[in-house]
């Protein structure tokens, strides 16, 4: 599972947002795109999950596991997402989040795998509980365990860390970053905090719709 | 001054409303009029067609109002659809329903556009015995006001970032655009759409001028029976209304409990589908643009009828426009009834919005619970039930009969949607504003002038638009507070639809149609905000 970016560039009104960029992320692997704001950061992801809407013009192509995501939308790209806030649906339980991305199957696997899920969050008993009586560490980590058990291809990380005390965003990039590598995910963030930075990940840089390497 | 800023709104709105509900008690231990009225042979089948009607509409309007948001949200189509809907809520229940009975008529401009023929088809399509052009009425008039209670969630500043998020986040795990809807947006979407429809249910089954109009005769609608007991000079038949009034109160109470009953049962199945996991559901786009293009046809033609009726001297079957057009109709419209209602509707939204106003400014925002529940009542109780309480308040304080009276009367429903329309905006106003204008040496009045009025001129100026429209549409309360003295235009209107003439029924009901649609026209045009 690679995700491969090929000659990636998008427009804004005729001006060049990012300029044309290709990229692959092995298996396991957290690539971090850092740039100041506004420089274009959330965009790319946004056009890697497929949400990306007009007014920006794009051309290239990306692809997964060898297969092509041009046209797919979102749901279908089996792209994996954190936010900057939790964004638990508040109408439903811990454990009822979990299941919503989780695939159809049977219940009782389905309902096992959420206190498996659950516990490796060290979140048993948590289940039936609404998301709002969590902690904010709490939430993010239900956050990572909803992505993880959609089974995605690829995780896209937009500024995950951003809204937490600093004790918190230390126990949690170690969560998050174990959790992506074990089941070799290949795994883009952006953010604009160093300390966020993955140690041994690589790191791009985007500046004047460029990207490099730092 | 607290106290000084409550009284408006208390002493003209809230305290008549409390007296006129308690006026309902005496009735309720009056044993010869419940028996009366238990012994009446229309009671139960006008009770069933009531909630029958009541209910059916309010399905039918809710399913096609979610059908909308969730095929047309986030469309190019959404703001067209937006601006049907404002267009749809301007226009008063009672001209609709003429408009719709000249519609679907035998001789009517559907049976001449689709059938045909050298005489009209024989339909029992107006009056029916089922109530169904009643329930098919209720049910386009309601959808652009669930559309627009259902645009104010999904576009309110955080929420709706939050929901869009949501769904974003919903697509990242899998579902499709409408499986998205269904189980991210349409729940906490269908939260706020309680007590919208709590009220258009408890209208549909309550409503006394449209069911009038449209509705059946043998047996009516109960609300119609309620109607004519009502009016009933004799005390022992005005009583035997009121608790008849009570009884369909208690009803309505019954079948919300039932409903509030059965979704707790239902919880499990819904959570189940809700976390059923990933769908690749796709939104409803092509159904809900046939399905809107349908309302929009419907409230367009039911418009488009009335002028040509107006205008029409004769219009013979099966043409399908009139020969000839003259002004004559028009010129036959007395002018009395429509300035008492311009008169009524200015006096009642400039009051109400005023002590609104002065409510919001004096008074801590822990104490809006109050106004606000009670404006909610006023709203979900059936319009009969405070009409007949406000009638026995007035009766002995000799109001009934008055100007007065009259004001008091359209003031009840127009301070409590005026209330509740105002109360979200004026509230999450960013103090930090006026905070900052009196740093800059604004005295207090200046920079509430000066600062907040510009910045919450939209919402003020849409709720005295709802609230103008309201008063506008009043018929029961002030037919029974008028006492035959003072005519206003719905009143004229009822009475004429029951009559023959066509031309003169179609220029009252556009009469009662065109200061609303000028009313909302204006406070879009005028709202609009100057820095965007």
């Amino acid at each position: 599972m690679a995700l491969r970016l090929e000659t990636v560039s998008i427009r804004i009104g005729g001006q060049p947002l990012i300029a044309p960029v290709s990229l692959i992320v092995a298996p396991g692997e957290t690539v971090t795109l850092m740039g100041a704001s506004g420089s274009g950061k959330s965009t790319l992801l946004s056009f890697i999950a497929g949400d990306l809407t007009s007014p920006f013009t794009t051309s290239g192509n990306v692809s997964l596991d060898g297969n092509s995501l041009d046209g797919l939308p979102p749901e279908t790209r089996r792209i994996g997402r954190l936010f900057q806030d939790d964004l638990l649906f508040p109408h439903l339980t811990v454990a009822e989040n979990l299941l919503f991305g989780m695939p159809r199957g049977p219940r009782p696997e389905r309902l096992a795998k959420v206190e498996a899920a659950l516990a490796e969050a060290e979140l048993s008993g948590f289940g039936d509980r609404p998301p709002h009586t969590l902690s904010g560490g709490q939430r993010a980590r239900v956050s990572l365990m909803r992505a993880l058990v959609a089974e995605p291809h690829a995780m896209l990380l937009d500024e995950p860390f951003n809204k937490l005390d600093a004790e918190l965003r230390q126990s949690l990039r170690s969560f998050v970053f174990e959790h992506i590598a074990a089941r070799r995910i290949p795994c883009l963030m952006v953010t604009h905090d160093m300390a966020d930075v993955p140690a041994n990940g690589r790191l791009l840089l985007l500046k004047h719709a460029t990207v490099t390497h730092a | 001054m607290n106290r000084l800023g409550a009284a408006p709104l208390a002493l003209l709105w809230a305290l008549p409303l409390l007296l006129s509900l308690a006026m309902l008690l005496p009735a309720a231990s009056d044993g010869a009029a419940w028996h009366m009225a238990l012994a009446h042979p229309q009671l139960w089948p006008a009770l069933a067609l009531s909630l029958a009607t009541g209910a059916v509409s309010t399905l039918i309007a809710l399913a096609i109002s979610l059908l909308l948001i969730g095929g047309l949200s986030r469309s190019a189509m959404w703001n067209r659809l937006q601006a049907v809907a404002a267009t749809g809520l301007a226009i008063p229940h009672l001209a609709f329903a003429i408009g719709f009975g000249f519609l679907i008529m035998p001789s009517g401009l559907i049976a001449r556009l689709f059938v045909g023929g050298d005489a009209p088809p024989y339909w029992v399509s107006v009056q029916d015995p089922w109530g169904v052009a009643l329930t098919l009425a209720l049910a386009l008039k309601e959808v652009p006001f669930l559309l627009t209670a259902g645009f104010a969630v999904l576009s309110r500043g955080d929420a709706a970032a939050r929901l869009r998020a949501e769904a974003r986040t919903a697509a990242s795990l899998g579902h499709a655009p409408g499986s998205a809807f269904l189980r991210v947006v349409l729940p906490p979407l269908m939260k706020e759409l309680r007590w919208p429809l709590v009220i258009v249910f408890v209208y549909g089954a309550t409503v006394v001028d449209m069911a009038l109009v449209l509705g059946p005769t043998q047996p009516p609608t109960l609300a119609v029976v309620i109607w004519h007991a009502l009016n009933n000079a004799e005390p022992m038949t005005n009583g035997m209304g009121l608790v008849m009034t009570l009884l369909l109160t208690g009803a309505l109470a019954i079948v919300l409990a039932a409903v509030a009953l059965l979704k707790r049962a239902g919880r499990n199945a819904t959570h189940r589908m809700l976390t059923a996991g990933p769908s690749l559901l796709q939104r409803p786009r092509a159904t809900a643009l046939v399905i809107g293009l349908a309302v929009t046809a419907m409230l367009a033609l039911a418009l488009l009828v009335l002028v040509l009726l107006s205008l029409a001297p004769r219009w013979p079957y099966p043409a399908l426009l009139p020969a000839a057009v003259d002004a004559s109709a028009w010129m036959a419209v007395s002018p009395a009834p429509l300035w008492l209602s311009l008169l009524l509707a200015l006096a009642a939204t400039a009051v109400a919005v005023a002590s609104t106003v002065l409510w919001f400014e004096t008074q801590d925002r822990n104490r809006d619970r109050w106004v606000i529940g009670l404006a909610l009542v006023a709203l979900a109780l059936p319009q009969l039930a405070s009409a007949g309480g406000q009638y026995r308040l007035l009766l002995p304080l000799g109001l009934t009969g008055t100007l007065f009276g009259l004001f008091l009367a359209h003031l009840t429903p127009v301070a409590a949607y005026v209330l509740i329309v105002l109360a979200g905006p004026y509230r999450a106003f960013d103090g930090r504003y006026i905070a900052a204008a009196r740093a800059l040496a604004a005295s207090q009045l200046s920079a509430w002038a000066r600062v907040k009025l510009p910045l919450l001129k939209a919402p003020l100026l849409i709720a005295a638009a709802i609230g103008f429209a309201v008063s506008i549409a009043q018929f029961v309360p002030a037919q029974l507070i008028a006492a035959g003295r003072f005519s206003t235009l719905p009143m004229e209107a009822v009475t004429l639809a029951s009559g023959g003439n066509r031309p003169l029924t179609a220029a009252f009901a556009l009469a009662l149609t065109v200061p609303p649609l000028v009313a909302f026209l204006a406070a879009a045009l005028l709202g609009r905000p100057r820095w965007r």
